[in-house]
């Protein structure tokens, strides 16, 4: 394979594990967030910058990083999720807003709009890439099948219920959603170790927005369904680059592309394509309906 | 100096309230949060100065404002036969009106953005002078023609939804669909006409937000996100609430930029919001915060 081929390959592999972390807070929790990509701008510019001015291995500077996701998910999380869940979506879209504006501000650190480029090289940087993106799609599947997994279904099933079985549905949400911000945070670092390049554009609103996409495609119930959505939704696009439409390669409608798969399945597939099903091979098939426990497609949502 | 803000800011709110607005009364209805808001201010802005551009001599504004509201009425209604319509057939829950609203104003942006550039578009000039004097003041006269515009609109919607026939039904359906359909209101009728209600305001904020701002495809999303945070803090669902805080928020938002510029802005509205939800989570009005059980 050459470098391109390569490089949508790692392309995927970031894009899944960002719906990794969405997939904890919509498909475990059933919250919305719209501010993932912001965590992931988070953790790259704090991983990379205190990486340049400190000198330190990135590997130090990356803990750093998430922790500093971790602890803004923390402080929005407060408030927050005492609410319904519509705050919760507002205020992460708001946070997404914040961080953009802040990264432009914070001029003199970040190189504004233009992008900060000084992120150092790493070496076989796709076998880290494929070897933590297959460590979370695992920690994504361990986690849903864990004491925790189940008692944030139990919350995404009916909250009220879940408080009268006596788990601590504030405390367990705040946890969720911390969790998730790592993940994002994880592969913003990666995004910047992979592209050497990161701007505040890339991280916008309109990043956030495309995980649920991909997340939605896949099927909300079906850990499957989220990693090949978000694997083949970000790499068939590059493959029909050349293509042309209305004089514009095919690769501009990349996102309304996506928009419109998305209606169809909300008019025809409510569950998504793969809704609860997954392959055809028995013993993957075996393997996954024992990690998709739960058979409940319908009324999965309260509210 | 600080009257002069005060004038400025009251402008301001008045059209984040009437953004606000459209949003609250889906939310207040319905119960989700309506991102399509956003792309459909976008959408109507294109159409508004579209429709204004195509002439030699423009037309009076309110010509402008009365066709793009009825486009955006149509949009509205087509928009809900393309998604909203099969969701409340297959009475999925709420977290796919969500997720509908979210994919189409991706849908509008992104597509505008394919067909027009980033650059903003402006309006043709409206007045021949831009300001007049007040006293010691000087006021723009667009931002006057926007505050009252604005004003106008909230007033009609506000005596709509609680003096009128109709109004009632609309907030029967929003404290219970089910239980109005068995005292003869027909749920699914209001319901398309919430939206043409939300579609008509993003028709007119989308016209005033062009002649401000120019028009550009992320003109919504931008100012959606003002609109969200207004009925927020006003309490989401409610209207009242909406227009207050929008009102607030403008006047804070011009003090701000005057003080410590434009580029914090983001950063203190939000701090503003996760403090407001700290003290007060139910918002001004305090309704809605709390899901019922």
């Amino acid at each position: 394979m050459n470098s391109y081929q390569l490089g949508l390959i790692m392309n995927s592999c970031i894009s899944v594990i960002q719906v990794m972390g969405v997939f904890i807070i919509t498909s475990l929790a059933g919250m919305f967030s719209l501010g993932q990509a912001s965590f992931m701008a988070i953790s790259a510019y704090f991983t990379f910058i205190l990486a340049r001015s400190l000198d330190l291995p990135i590997i130090l500077t990356a803990i750093v990083g998430l922790g500093i996701s971790a602890l803004c998910a923390f402080i929005i999380a407060i408030p927050t999720l005492k609410l319904r869940k519509d705050y919760f979506a507002l205020i992460t879209m708001g946070f997404g807003e914040m961080i953009s504006a802040i990264v432009v501000m914070c001029e003199k650190y970040t190189n504004g709009s233009i992008g900060y480029s000084r992120i150092p090289k790493v070496e076989h940087i796709f076998w880290l890439i494929l070897a933590i993106t297959a460590f979370v799609v695992y920690f994504a599947w361990a986690l849903k099948r864990s004491r925790f997994g189940r008692m944030c279904i139990a919350l995404k099933t009916d909250e009220t219920a879940a408080k009268s079985f006596g788990i601590d549905t504030y405390r367990l949400k705040i946890k969720v959603f911390i969790i998730a911000s790592c993940i994002s945070g994880l592969a913003g670092i990666l995004y910047g170790l992979k592209n050497r390049v990161i701007t505040p554009d890339g991280f916008s609103w309109n990043l956030s927005a495309e995980m649920q996409i991909f997340l939605f495609f896949g099927g909300t119930n079906s850990l499957t369904g989220a990693v090949l959505s978000a694997f083949l939704l970000k790499l068939l696009p590059e493959m029909f680059r050349s293509l042309e439409l209305f004089g514009q390669s095919l690769q501009v409608y990349r996102t309304a592309f996506y928009c419109v798969l998305i209606l169809l399945v909300i008019n025809f597939r409510p569950n998504g394509i793969l809704g609860e099903k997954e392959f055809s091979i028995t013993t993957v098939r075996r393997w996954v309906s024992r990690l998709l426990g739960r058979k409940k497609a319908e009324g999965g949502q309260d509210d | 100096m600080l009257l002069q803000l005060l004038i400025n800011g009251i402008s301001l709110g008045a059209v984040y309230a009437l953004i606000a607005v459209g949003f609250a009364i889906v939310f207040s209805v319905l119960k989700f949060s309506n991102f399509a808001h956003g792309g459909m201010i976008s959408a109507c802005a294109f159409i508004g100065y579209f429709f204004q551009a195509s002439f030699e001599s423009p037309p009076p504004i309110i010509v402008t404002i009365a066709v793009t509201s009825a486009a955006g009425v149509l949009f509205a209604l087509f928009l809900d036969a393309i998604a909203y319509r099969s969701i409340r057939r297959h009475r999925s829950p709420s977290i796919y009106y969500f997720l509908a609203s979210l994919t189409i104003s991706i849908l509008i942006t992104s597509l505008l953005n394919i067909f027009f550039s980033k650059n903003a578009l402006a309006y043709p000039m409206l007045f021949s002078s831009t300001t007049f004097d007040l006293g010691s003041l000087k006021v723009s006269r667009m931002d006057m023609m926007i505050l009252a515009v604005s004003v106008v609109i909230l007033a009609a919607l506000m005596l709509l939804i609680n003096k009128t026939k109709i109004g009632l039904a609309v907030r029967a359906v929003a404290i219970n669909p089910d239980t109005s359909k068995l005292m003869g209101i027909d749920s699914g009728a209001i319901i398309v006409l919430i939206f043409s209600i939300a579609g008509f305001l993003a028709g007119v904020s989308g016209v005033l937000l062009g002649c401000k701002y120019g028009v550009y495809p992320d003109l919504g999303q931008t100012m959606m996100v003002k609109g969200f945070i207004a009925s927020l803090i006003g309490g989401l669902g409610s209207l009242g609430g909406a227009i207050a805080a929008a009102f607030i928020l403008g006047v804070i938002e011009m003090f701000w930029t005057f003080g410590f510029g434009a580029l914090s802005t983001p950063v203190m509205t939000f701090v503003l919001m996760l403090l407001f939800l700290f003290i007060r989570p139910q918002g001004i009005a305090g309704q809605f915060a709390k899901e019922k059980v």
